[in-house]
């Protein structure tokens, strides 16, 4: 048994060793964070109440968006020909979400009261909401994703219940993730002292639910190129340049509803007398909204692995700035105080990150997560038998 | 929910013009709550020395929680453990608080504060010595100020003094700072110069905790409705949708109008 497991250790890339060196690393730093306390650890203050760990949050939520809608497109809009991408997706989904409750966790103050939300609510809180809807959702994203699990002849009469509450089950799951993606942006509704108005909307929810559809999308073409390099399976590039084709769209809408918004509340003249808020503004609607609209219009784009994972990194890198700059850089400064995370705050958010990568891989490894997938290499079975026909 | 906002039966009256710096006010905070002087309730604020040589002037006032009417950090707190009691003070309740810090971005008056050096912090902010008022005393700050300019009473009796004074000293600006900010306030300021100078957060008549409740209570409502939606469209896909499998533009076209 232990020989077994030396043996599967030494089969591992060299990568997991990496990965699981930082996550110990993090996981150490959280250990004295918790011990020690926020003020030892990290430059939250009276000021910046909140800092990188709730920007972190909040875009990891948008990238796990990719789980219900590509939830909404192969059960509820039927097109069943993306179905080999659900359980990548739905993985991802799940590692994100648990990532942003271990830094919510740590982000408490009073992290020994955790469980307090569900025990003395306020339903008029968007925090209160959010948690809820992200911890029932993990519950239903588990449900989506134990098929990959129970494989095995014994639960095939489990498999069957389960496959048969799919389609209630993905409703709830749609239903609380477009409750809390939007109510991720509610938060900020109560912040209009504080928060730039180029960010700052009553519509902010809408915004928010709208731009994780996009980043949701862009993780499960971006990420098909990346599983294609690293795991030789992806999703097949037709279909990947299918999802492209709705990229455009969405992310069109969401570009004529921002504007429209600042039109509307006569703050258009604020995109370019802002300073630098200005500057980001521009940057994160150029970066994220208009290049990638561009570019998955363009056939030849979409077609092209490499030329949609940069398009997708694009959409990635815009909704997280989106995300950076309402909860953090796009916050009216007051006066004496400013924010950047100490050194303790990155090492915990890196071990974090790593152990997403690290889960990610280890339980693709192990369960047949691309089971329905292209297969792009030419698998070590196949290679011993090409040995043996050479050496006869 | 409007309905059961109601004006506090108490309220600070604040006289910037009288305020001379001393600071006893938090010591006397600081001493009544026995907490540190890093992490106060109570603060100053000022406008620092204005003008130049030999015509020097300077204003401060002292600060603290705003009491508000419809306060912004009692909805956005996520275990309700701000509340406001039925005098109109907004309590804390130490032992609810799980420190997400959601009030100290909430407050438009950027009040409630955190012991962030404890190593279980939790929120600071002033509860208007509600021990003392239950003993008949006022609130250590008025009790101690020197130069009375913290008054302390009645909401109604201060906001008519406050309204006397002004019509006796024209030096004061004709603006009741905490009257209508954030849908008003049982904190009152009177000011020689605009509450903008004097370093106060500009905030609107209008609480954003109201904005906050008009996008939160829809979500019954937004929940429903996706969930119907969803299930309508699963049927009439599944029912309807069948023939159309092989054509790839017509689906395309429905799924946008969803996004």
């Amino acid at each position: 048994m232990i020989q077994k497991i030396i043996e599967e250790l030494r089969k591992m890339p060299k990568a997991v060793y990496i990965l699981a060196v930082i996550v110990g690393i993090g996981g150490l730093t959280a250990i004295y964070r918790l011990y020690a306390g926020l003020g030892a650890t990290t430059n939250l203050s009276k000021g910046y109440p909140w800092g990188i760990w709730i920007s972190f949050d909040l875009s990891m939520v948008a990238f796990s968006g990719g789980a219900f809608t590509l939830a909404a497109i192969v059960y509820i809009f039927q097109k069943k020909e993306f179905h080999p991408a659900v359980y990548p997706t739905v993985l991802t989904g799940l590692v994100g979400y648990t990532s942003v409750l271990v830094i919510l966790f740590m982000d408490l103050g009073r992290w020994d009261r955790f469980y307090h939300f569900v025990i003395f609510p306020n339903v008029h809180s968007a925090l209160f909401e959010v948690s809820w809807c992200i911890l029932l959702y993990s519950t239903v994203l588990v449900y989506e994703l134990s098929p990959v699990f129970l494989k095995q002849p014994r639960f095939r009469g489990l498999n069957r219940i389960i496959k048969k509450m799919t389609i209630p089950m993905v409703i709830a799951g749609v239903t609380l993730s477009t409750l809390h993606q939007s109510s991720l942006g509610t938060l900020f509704i109560v912040m209009s002292n504080r928060l730039h108005p180029l960010w700052y909307s009553m519509i902010l929810p809408v915004f928010f639910w709208m731009s994780s559809i996009g980043s949701g999308l862009a993780m499960v073409i971006g990420g098909s190129t990346v599983s294609y390099w690293v795991f030789g399976r992806s999703l097949n590039q037709k279909l990947v340049a299918k999802l492209g084709r709705y990229i455009p769209w969405i992310l069109g809408v969401y570009l004529l509803a921002k504007i429209g918004e600042l039109f509307a509340t006569n703050e258009l003249n604020l995109i370019f007398n802002s300073g630098k808020f200005s500057f980001l503004f521009i940057l994160e609607m150029l970066i994220g909204v208009v290049a990638p609209t561009i570019l998955f219009s363009l056939k030849s784009i979409r077609q092209n692995r490499i030329g949609s994972l940069l398009s997708a990194t694009l959409v990635i890198i815009g909704v997280s700035l989106n995300r950076f700059n309402t909860s953090w850089w796009g916050m009216q400064p007051v006066e004496g105080y400013s924010y950047a995370p100490t050194v303790a705050e990155v090492v915990i958010l890196a071990g974090v990150l790593s152990g997403v990568i690290l889960a990610f891989t280890l339980v693709s490894r192990y369960f047949p997560v691309f089971e329905e997938t292209d297969d792009n290499r030419v698998t070590p079975l196949v290679k011993d038998e090409i040995g043996a026909i050479a050496a006869d | 929910m409007l309905d059961s906002i109601h004006k506090g039966k108490y309220a600070f009256l604040i006289d910037a013009s009288l305020c001379i710096d001393c600071r006893s006010c938090m010591v006397a905070c600081s001493v009544e709550h026995n907490v540190s002087m890093t992490s106060t309730r109570i603060w100053m604020k000022g406008t620092g020395i204005m003008g130049t040589f030999p015509d020097l002037a300077s204003h401060t006032a002292v600060f603290h929680c705003m009491h508000c009417d419809d306060p912004s950090c009692v909805s956005a707190c996520t275990v309700g453990a701000l509340q406001r009691n039925e005098d109109g003070i907004v309590v804390y309740d130490a032992y609810r608080c799980i420190g997400c810090r959601y009030c100290m971005y909430a407050c438009p008056f950027e009040v409630p504060n955190m012991n962030l050096d404890e190593q279980l912090p939790l929120i600071v902010k002033c509860d208007m010595c509600e021990d003392r008022l239950n003993q008949g005393l006022e609130p250590a700050c008025a009790a101690t100020c020197l130069t009375e300019a913290i008054q302390f009473g009645n909401r109604e009796e201060m906001l008519q003094q406050a309204h006397t004074r002004m019509k006796e000293n024209p030096d004061l600006c004709d603006h009741i700072y905490g009257e209508h900010e954030n849908g008003g306030t049982s904190t009152l300021y009177l000011s020689p110069i605009s509450c903008d100078e004097l370093c106060f957060p500009c905030v609107g008549t209008h609480s954003t905790a109201y904005s906050n409740r008009q996008v939160t209570e829809t979500t019954p409502v937004v929940a429903g409705t996706t969930a119907l939606a969803l299930s309508g469209i699963f049927l009439a896909i599944k029912h309807f949708g069948n023939h159309k499998e092989n054509s790839e533009d017509a689906p395309e076209n429905t799924e946008e109008s969803q996004s």
